[in-house]
């Protein structure tokens, strides 16, 4: 199962924290909100940059979900030990 | 053409390769038997028909024969019924399956026909998916303003436990009638305590629901399918061109609007024909100027391309529309399609639930430059800006409703071409200024409620 990232279009406000952590997967629409313009980042630091987003939006609107997405996320609380 | 028979015979089959009713009359479909003005069927009328179903006696093939019939959803998403079932099998806990006849299209009629006066229809229906998926309860929700539906299905559902049927557990919800609250991920927020209100999940909810558990809903007339399909599990019955297990042709319900003879008649279409020979049934003599498919936030066809088109979903893809809730409304000559596409729009844009950055902001604007257009107050540039508004609105909402808009809007700029030229040339058509066709509900201000 590849890894998806999505935002929930409800818990969004528009903090465009997103878009400056993952940018090339984010863009902004027309009133500032999220879109996912790359859902399934293929590499390494794609997907890290995407899980960095979804940890630092204060409303946890980025939702990333497959099963590499767990491993990857232990792999980050390492770092964040470290 | 007018050779063919309006309501079908028991040898329909062969007299005409497709037939056109409403309710009452023999056959087998959906709204034969009972003529309206007997209102609800009783479950011994019904099972006089079609037999007695104990679908627990055969509930794993149930599954075969709905994947085998390749049934899909009457809702609206057109989403096959056997791969929610598959999903709500493999996913961790018991099912619960959710029947939504709260037909919050403003205009479509099909399932409340369906609940009120076909009422085992739709029980059989549902009792037969729980059983195949092993659910514990089957919920039924309509919407509060529909009392009618409402009596007829606590009545239906007291015959059943009177007479001993082997049901799963029913459970009546009534819910509020906003057009996005009939959405189905909106009555699973609402069946847990919540609001309403669509929302955002990152797994169907055939997987996991609001209730932690796998929530299979699908509409009225998706149910009443089910009963159609030769579940191998019913007795007796003596439905007149049904097979052995009760065998019939599956079919479509269409709500028809507009420049009709009757509007908001239900029809149900076995077999397949053409968009003309279907308008000719409900008084539409010739080619209109364009017909609106599949609900308000549907599709608008040209009149005369629409007219040979097949009515069904083949049919309907090149011309880029769907079935949907199976809405068919026809503009005439003389009326404008953009005016009528603007108080539609004005109609969604007022229904959203204010949850997502493209409903609570590009909605309204979509709105107002559609009025501008309609009105003539709009020129060339704003007609672009227009398309590249309803491009950034397009697929960035929790729910489909602001896609529904934008393919409304789109579909009305392709088909109405030349109206366009002409009003962004300032020449306005004559038919801009009549009252808009369709009916638009109107709502109270601060009346609306989400639960």
């Amino acid at each position: 199962m590849s890894v998806t990232v999505r935002i929930d279009p409800i818990r969004c406000r528009g903090h465009a924290i997103c878009a400056l952590l993952f940018s090339e997967g984010v863009e902004l629409d027309d009133w500032g909100f999220g879109r996912v313009v790359d859902a399934s980042p293929e590499d390494r630091d794609g997907l890290r940059r995407a899980h960095r987003a979804a940890a630092a939006c204060p409303n946890g609107a980025i939702v990333v979900t497959g099963a590499e997405a767990v491993t990857l996320r232990s792999r980050r609380t390492g770092v964040r030990r470290r | 053409m007018t050779g063919l028979p309006l309501l079908d015979t028991p040898d329909f089959a062969l007299l005409a390769r497709y037939t056109v009713g409403g309710l009452g009359g023999h056959g087998t479909r959906l709204l034969s038997g009972p003529a309206q003005s007997e209102g609800a069927e009783s479950l011994d009328s019904h099972e006089s028909r079609w037999g007695r179903l104990d679908p627990w006696s055969a509930r794993h093939g149930i599954r075969d024969t709905i994947r085998a019939s390749g049934l899909e959803g009457r809702g609206g998403g057109g989403f096959l019924l056997a791969r929610k079932l598959d999903t709500a099998i493999l996913a961790p806990g018991r099912p619960v399956v959710v029947v939504n006849a709260s037909e919050s299209e403003p205009a479509s009629r099909k399932d409340r026909t369906l609940v009120t006066y076909r009422p085992h229809m739709v029980l059989d229906g549902a009792a037969a998916v729980a059983a195949a998926i092993d659910a514990d309860r089957v919920i039924i929700h309509f919407h509060r303003g529909s009392a009618v539906a409402g009596t007829s299905l606590a009545h239906a559902i007291a015959q059943r436990h009177l007479a001993g049927r082997a049901d799963p557990p029913w459970q009546l919800s009534a819910g509020p009638d906003n057009y996005v609250s009939g959405e189905a991920s909106a009555i699973a927020a609402l069946l847990e305590g919540g609001d309403a209100r669509p929302h955002f999940a990152a797994l169907p909810m055939a997987h996991v629901g609001p209730s932690g558990r796998p929530t299979v809903v699908n509409n009225a007339e998706t149910m009443a399918q089910v009963t159609l399909l030769p579940l191998g599990c019913r007795s007796g019955g003596g439905v007149t061109g049904a097979g052995p297990g009760g065998v019939a042709q599956g079919s479509h319900m269409f709500t028809v609007i507009g420049a009709v003879s009757s509007p908001g008649q239900v029809l149900e279409l076995v077999g397949s024909t053409t968009m003309g020979e279907f308008a000719t049934h409900v008084g539409v003599a010739a080619p209109p100027a364009a017909v609106l498919v599949g609900g308000y936030a549907g599709t608008w066809i040209d009149g005369r391309q629409a007219w040979s088109a097949s009515l069904d979903r083949d049919g309907l893809r090149p011309l880029g529309a769907t079935l949907g809730c199976g809405l068919i409304g026809v503009l005439p000559h003389g009326r404008c399609g953009l005016a009528e596409t603007a108080a539609l729009v004005g109609y969604l844009a007022g229904e959203t639930a204010g949850q997502c950055g493209p409903c609570v902001h590009g909605l309204p604007r979509l709105a107002r430059a559609c009025t501008a257009l309609a009105e003539g107050r709009m020129r060339r540039r704003g007609s672009r800006q227009l398309v590249a508004l309803a491009e950034a609105v397009d697929g960035s909402g929790a729910c489909s409703h602001p896609d529904g808009v934008v393919r409304l809007i789109r579909s009305a700029l392709d088909t109405f071409a030349a109206d366009v030229d002409a009003h962004v040339s300032g020449r306005v058509c004559r038919g801009a200024s009549q009252p808009p066709v369709f009916p638009i509900p109107r709502m109270e201000p601060g009346t609306r409620e989400w639960r």
